[in-house]
């Protein structure tokens, strides 16, 4: 047959004419790996547009980069514990408002739940009142109270729904669901019990030990 | 979202927002929709951190969130919010030329923040721009009202849904997230505030050198006990607005470079005529009668009626997409293949179709090089192949091949390449600026020094000596560093401005399709 002449040499099925290749010509080789990470570029780039607005906006574009690194919503990583604790990065801090967002806008599991532990929490409590945010100062009393009562466990469910009950606006309070509540207060136990090294069994205190010790945070903050 | 997209929203994050919420904001770009503890648990985070990092998405307009039956809230990343974070610079730029310094801060704010209320943002662009001003001087707040008003007018600005007021007839407990609405027509309806006020400089005891210890918040000048009048109310920037704005722009130089000044000057008044009654998204502007646009004309412009008309017809006649012109330009094509390649892409993109024989004629091109640069094209996906059989059995003996340029699908593969670039320049930018970390907080520490010693007045001898402290080839050093930084920030600038009306093709042909 005819067709079969080629066998063993490549033969094209077509009119390689049609597609541009001239018979018999070298083509080039098939290439058999990815191309390179760094392909050589040929041709120079064409050189970028300048003016006015070019250069005022690249001013800008590095000013805004300043800017959102100390902006608050900049959340910083933890750094891991150095081996010496250096003087001087004490005095090199930067000073970084307090964001609060608010709490309406958001669903409920986002505000942060806390029990005794020291931290920027109570902090934000009581600096809620003072900061430029938004919140009710009476919202900020009904978390105060709350976080007393936290250390009571599981009775502070109730007494939140209660107080929802009565308020007149739609303000997140703690918690949702009962399950949902207890879950992440067992979650929050473990996460707190991996960061500090007291085993939390020891203090089985029973219900005075939260509120004596949220007692004492709050008076030691400022 | 391509793996190119995903790459560069990682980057944009990081540098605006550290790398807790680049975690979370990448997952929930890859992932889709989630709840809260699937969060945390798969991204390896506590969940305080996850619910901080949240919060700013949310607040940025970012991430939104849903609830979901039994009670459970889903968050999800709008991928393509993100990429915008790219243009700020163009936003604030362009409400500068626009409604001035005022109008420039005005929207600043309101794109560092996410979103603010009015109140909010008034304070803080007048004590900005008090700043500013000389001493003695102050910006009042009536002024940055004017202007806020006149961009919520112009729909630059616009209200964030707002949670709903509801009557605590409700008897069970409130919903796990409030389901935030908005009414169309109270979208650019500014509240009724009378705020008054000047704009208050920072005293200069705020203002001290990383030196001393903030064991203290600074008290804020500002009486936080009164309520706020708008509380609730909050505003966010318009980005379609802007889009819109930068599309008629587009369209007005190109008729302007394809025809003369005066055609472009109708397009414009074609256009802002449609500002605001053609939404933003219409393929096609409402329908204006000549007499409304000769009505419309700006008053320098004195051409009659006649040949306001001529010209009219001359433009519906002229079908030229914006689009074609520009991927054909010689910047993109001269950058990759050269611009012989950019020759015979235009050809096949005017003649729609041609053999391998006539791209050779009509280019005049050698037919080997032709070849090369066709094939090279193919390969990337400019170019395509349409097969037309003489025969049914479409023998390849027998079959035109036919070169051919699909717009859509060389535009989109244009825009990935663009994502890609970006990320690379993005890149080589922090890899740029990290190797000389060094260097740069010697040259900041020295700067602060000389200023701290100018401000306390020192002699010249003093300064001399602390500015030698970096010496001549660290100097050049900076230098160098400094003009590689500008250059990529730059092709970034503008590797954005193709992404846009790349992006808005698309957008435009899907629709019309």
């Amino acid at each position: 047959m005819a067709g079969n002449k080629g066998r063993g040499r490549a033969a094209y099925t077509f009119n390689i004419e049609a597609v541009g290749f001239s018979k018999g010509e070298k083509l080039p080789d098939v290439v058999l790996k990815p191309p390179p990470l760094f392909p050589d570029t040929d041709y120079k780039p064409v050189p970028l547009k300048t003016g006015e607005g070019e250069e005022y906006m690249l001013a800008l574009k590095q000013e805004l980069r300043e800017t959102m690194k100390r902006m608050p919503y900049f959340i910083e990583t933890p750094e891991e514990r150095q081996d010496i604790e250096r003087y001087s990065k004490r005095y090199m801090k930067v000073y970084k408002e307090e964001w609060i967002p608010d709490w309406r806008r958001l669903p409920r599991e986002m505000m942060p739940r806390n029990k005794c532990k020291k931290g920027p929490k109570p902090k934000k409590a009581k600096d809620a009142g003072k900061g430029t945010s938004l919140t009710n100062t009476a919202d900020v009393l009904k978390k105060i109270e709350e976080l007393e009562k936290r250390g009571d466990g599981e009775k502070s469910d109730e007494e939140n729904e209660e107080k929802e009950g009565s308020k007149e606006k739609s303000k997140e309070g703690e918690d949702d669901d009962d399950d949902d509540a207890a879950e992440q207060e067992e979650y929050d136990e473990e996460d707190q019990e991996e960061e500090n090294d007291y085993i939390n069994s020891y203090f089985e205190d029973g219900d005075d030990f939260g509120a004596d010790s949220d007692d004492n945070m709050d008076e030691a903050t400022y | 979202m391509t793996q190119a997209e995903i790459k560069l929203c990682s980057l944009l994050l990081q540098e605006h927002f550290g790398e807790i919420v680049e975690k979370i904001g990448v997952h929930l770009i890859r992932t889709g929709s989630q709840p809260l503890r699937v969060i945390a648990h798969d991204t390896g985070t506590s969940l305080d951190q996850v619910k901080k990092a949240l919060c700013v998405l949310v607040q940025h307009n970012l991430v939104s969130y849903q609830v979901h039956k039994r009670g459970v809230v889903e968050y999800e990343a709008q991928c393509s919010r993100v990429l915008r974070m790219l243009r700020y610079p163009r936003y604030i730029y362009t409400t500068k030329t626009l409604y001035s310094d005022t109008g420039e801060l005005i929207v600043e704010e309101l794109l560092l923040n996410g979103k603010l209320t009015m109140s909010a943002v008034v304070k803080k662009v007048a004590d900005r721009l008090t700043e500013t001003m000389e001493d003695g001087k102050t910006m009042d707040y009536a002024e940055v009202s004017n202007t806020f008003v006149r961009l919520a007018d112009t729909h630059f600005v616009q209200r964030c849904p707002s949670v709903p007021t509801t009557e605590n007839s409700d008897p069970g407990p409130p919903p796990p997230a409030p389901a935030l609405v908005i009414n169309e027509k109270d979208m650019y309806l500014v509240p009724k505030l009378s705020l008054i006020g000047k704009g208050k400089r920072r005293r200069s005891s705020d203002e001290d050198a990383a030196g001393e210890p903030k064991a203290k918040r600074p008290k804020h000048t500002t009486d936080n006990k009164e309520p706020i009048p708008d509380d609730g109310i909050y505003w966010q920037a318009n980005l379609d607005r802007f889009h819109q704005h930068f599309r008629d722009q587009a369209i007005v130089s190109a008729v302007a470079n394809r025809m003369d000044q005066t055609s472009s000057e109708i397009v414009r008044t074609m256009l802002r005529m449609s500002e605001i009654t053609t939404s933003s998204s219409a393929p096609f502007t409402q329908p204006l009668s000549s007499n409304e646009i000769f009505r419309s004309l700006p008053v320098g412009y004195n051409i009659s009626k006649q040949v306001l008309d001529q010209y009219l017809t001359l433009l519906a006649d002229d079908p030229v997409s914006l689009l074609s012109l520009y991927l054909a330009s010689a910047d993109n094509f001269s950058t990759l293949f050269g611009s012989r390649c950019a020759r015979i892409f235009r050809l096949v993109l005017q003649k729609k179709h041609l053999e391998q024989k006539q791209v050779e004629d009509f280019a005049m091109i050698p037919a080997k090089e032709a070849k090369d640069m066709l094939y090279k094209m193919l390969s990337e996906n400019f170019i395509s192949l349409q097969e037309i059989p003489k025969t049914p059995d479409h023998a390849p003996s027998r079959t035109f091949y036919l070169y051919t340029v699909n717009i859509l699908a060389a535009a989109r593969m244009l825009l990935h390449r663009c994502y890609k670039s970006i990320a690379n320049l993005i890149e080589r930018r922090q890899f740029e600026t990290k190797e000389n970390k060094r260097l740069l907080e010697k040259s900041q520490r020295v700067e602060a020094i000389i200023a701290s010693m100018q401000a306390t007045g020192a002699e010249e001898a003093q300064l001399q000596e602390i500015e030698e402290m970096i010496t001549a080839p660290e100097r050049q050093q900076l230098e160098t560093l400094k003009r590689n930084v500008n250059k990529l920030d730059a092709s970034e600038i503008q590797v954005d401005e193709t992404i846009f009306l790349l992006e808005s093709y698309i957008e435009c042909t899907m629709k019309r399709l």
